[in-house]
């Protein structure tokens, strides 16, 4: 029989374990050997895993019961989930589809230039506003232009959103060391989660027709550079220039607003160039779940093998990632030589 | 010196660490710095400090670093917190103000200027001198008429539109002044104001401050490790070694008479003569044949050059019109070497 037996034995527990438990087969293999009626040749000296116990104890639950216990306990929780997190989500809906429905409603002569306008605004570089023009004339050259708008119309979107949230959060735990150590763990579990693990529960709790399920899932992922940069910035404002705040008698806020929101704005925007970057990454990887945009053509490049679908789609995705950094990059050297002039 | 002092601190301790409260007693029963930080792990940063700083006069605290210098001008308006102590500005103690009492007494009854400048690197020079105004809810026409006539006053129009960081050391503590005097509170708190800056731009600066000084009478407390700079500044030098103040009083007293074997190594190095007044050597009027008429506030090593080194002259004292008394070279040549401690021997020191 199985291998620990001998130590339920010993504990006196042949008893409690004899009590419940199903003796349903564990794998295929199980199966085959009880149909065959053959002992499965067991390892030596097994690893005392939940199913290798359960094995000589019934009473033990098996791994497979944790799994199912983790969707268990999420689908019990999603009625209550769902009505709270429907209500405060759904502007989300509303903004990702509001902006979709515009960038596809404004003609293309009128968009471009009002693209190459504002990439003109923030980094005042000619350089960066031809290779923006051009890029954009590029897409649309190869009848991406649509679809590269509705990628850019997401990004705008939560990103918009990741700094509405993530500077204030990131103020308030640069003021808090019990909330920065409480919060850094979060935050890192957020980048390090495989992006494709986000997307799970967000599909179990709405559903894959509402644009909030990617919006979120972009804004987790991508929240984060802005947050921490956020929090950085401010604590690395030099002590000498806070205290000098102090000593003529600044209240808090206009230390905030008129010193430590100023002295680091070169990283709040390092952090904000982050989260475009990342907003674009988890975009792509959206399109599994419905985000519109060049993603959905590199899924399909994957899904049906059309190479030259997937790789005109690919690049216009490094195109777009490369406007939006120049353009990020410049507006933040910008604000660093206009402000700082060291 | 009858009047009530401008600020004054009585029995002011501080002891960096948790439990300062707690081994506050053993500093009173007289632990030493070094034996309170190996048995608690504290430092103790200012020890029974007793000054009175009289309204405009120039009080410079001075000493090595770590001696608690800039831990003791931060207590005034309490950057830093005491562990004990009363600090009272025009009567009225600071360590019983609310935050907002506390703000209101930072806005408008004192202004600090900063070793390391600590300018907004981000605003223009006229913006930062303007400051402190802007902090008060000044009309912006205001702040911007006064922060320029500071400015001016300080030797700096022309740059009003530059940031900080165009600017030259000495430039940027001028800002630095400017900006504290736009704020025109009666105290000034200058740490180490001048230390960053090289000897020449120190010297100009030191010659700005007292002609400031002589128009604006402001009570201010100067922090110098520099003892040719103290001596130059001082109305009222107090001397700290180890968060204790050694010897404070007038700077020409306590050239003469220094009480403590660590104030004479102080006193050795710098040039006697430049510094010493006739006032400090000057004997009462008795004599009637005099070489000539000297000012009571020459120093000794124009008295030298006058003389041509002839040891034998003697000269009549005048402080203003009225001879006040005679000054006799030899003497003068004697006040050259430094005194040892007056005290030495009582004190066992």
């Amino acid at each position: 029989m199985a291998f620990y037996d001998g130590l339920f034995e010993t504990l006196g527990l042949s008893e409690w374990c004899e009590g419940e438990g199903s003796s349903a087969p564990m794998s295929m293999a199980d199966l085959l050997a009880q149909n065959s009626g053959d002992e499965v040749a067991g390892e030596a000296f097994p690893f005392p895993s939940l199913d290798n116990l359960s094995e000589a104890c019934p009473a033990i639950i098996q791994s497979r019961d944790v799994t199912k216990g983790i969707e268990d306990g999420f689908l019990a929780a999603k009625p209550a989930l769902k009505s709270f997190l429907d209500p405060i989500t759904q502007p989300l809906s509303w903004l990702l589809d509001g902006a979709l429905w515009t960038f596809a409603a404004i003609p293309w002569f009128v968009m471009v230039p009002l693209l190459v306008f504002i990439a003109y605004w923030a980094s005042r570089s000619i350089g960066v506003t031809i290779f923006v023009a051009f890029s954009i004339m590029l897409l649309g050259f190869v009848d991406h232009y649509d679809v590269a708008m509705q990628t850019l119309s997401i990004i705008f979107v939560c990103t918009g959103i990741s700094v509405a949230l993530g500077v204030p959060i990131g103020i308030a735990m640069s003021k808090s060391d019990r909330l920065q150590k409480s919060l850094v763990p979060v935050l890192d579990l957020l980048q390090t989660l495989p992006t494709f693990v986000y997307l799970i529960p967000l599909i179990f709790l709405f559903s894959v027709t509402e644009s909030k399920l990617y919006g979120i899932a972009i804004i987790l992922y991508a929240i984060v550079p802005v947050i921490r940069l956020t929090d950085l910035g401010i604590r690395l404002v030099d002590q000498d220039v806070i205290e000098a705040a102090n000593a003529f008698g600044m209240t808090s806020r206009q230390k905030l607003t008129g010193v430590e929101l100023p002295l680091a704005l070169p990283n709040i925007m390092a952090g904000i160039n982050q989260t475009i970057m990342m907003s674009l990454a988890m975009v792509v990887i959206a399109s599994l779940v419905s985000a519109p945009g060049l993603g959905v053509n590199v899924l399909r490049g994957i899904r049906n093998l059309e190479l030259g679908v997937g790789i005109v789609a690919g690049i216009g995705i490094v195109l777009l990632a490369v406007i939006l950094d120049r353009v990020s990059k410049a507006a933040l050297t910008r604000v660093d030589n206009t402000r700082m002039k060291h | 010196m009858t009047q009530e002092p401008k600020v004054s601190l009585r029995g002011l301790y501080k002891i960096f660490g948790a439990r300062d409260r707690e081994v506050l007693t053993h500093v009173k029963e007289g632990m030493s710095k070094d034996d309170l930080l190996a048995e608690h792990g504290h430092v103790l940063g200012l020890q029974d400090i007793n000054v009175d700083m009289q309204a405009g006069e120039i009080t410079v605290v001075m000493g090595l670093s770590g001696s608690g210098k800039s831990t003791l001008i931060r207590h005034l308006n309490r950057l830093i917190e005491p562990t004990a102590g009363e600090i009272i500005i025009d009567g009225e103690d600071v360590m019983q103000l609310s935050e907002t009492g506390l703000r209101g007494i930072r806005q408008g009854k004192m202004s600090m200027v900063f070793q390391k400048f600590a300018l907004l690197p981000h605003r223009t020079v006229v913006q930062n001198t303007a400051m402190p105004l802007a902090v008060r809810g000044v009309p912006e026409a205001e702040q911007d008429t006064e922060a320029r006539k500071w400015l001016d006053r300080v030797g700096l129009s022309g740059f009003e539109n530059h940031f900080p960081a165009q600017l030259s050391g000495g430039m940027q503590q001028r800002v630095g002044i400017a900006r504290a005097l736009t704020a025109n509170t009666d105290i000034m708190l200058m740490d180490e104001a001048f230390s960053a800056l090289d000897p020449l731009i120190r010297t100009d600066m030191q010659n700005l401050l007292l002609e400031l000084q002589d128009e604006l009478h402001k009570t201010i407390v100067f922090i110098t490790h520099d003892l040719d700079e103290a001596l130059k500044l001082a109305d009222h030098l107090v001397i700290l070694k180890d968060g204790a103040v050694v010897q404070q009083g007038e700077p020409q007293g306590i050239l003469m008479n220094p009480c403590d074997p660590y104030i004479e190594d102080f006193v050795s190095d710098i040039n006697r003569a430049r510094v010493l007044r006739v006032k400090s050597v000057m004997e009462p009027l008795k004599g009637t044949k005099f070489a000539g008429d000297v000012d009571i506030g020459d120093n000794l090593e124009s008295l030298i050059a006058r003389s041509g080194g002839d040891t034998t002259l003697d000269y009549r004292v005048m402080d203003g019109d009225t001879p006040v008394g005679e000054l006799h070279m030899r003497e003068l040549v004697k006040a050259l070497v430094p005194r040892l401690s007056s005290t030495q021997d009582a004190e066992g020191a």
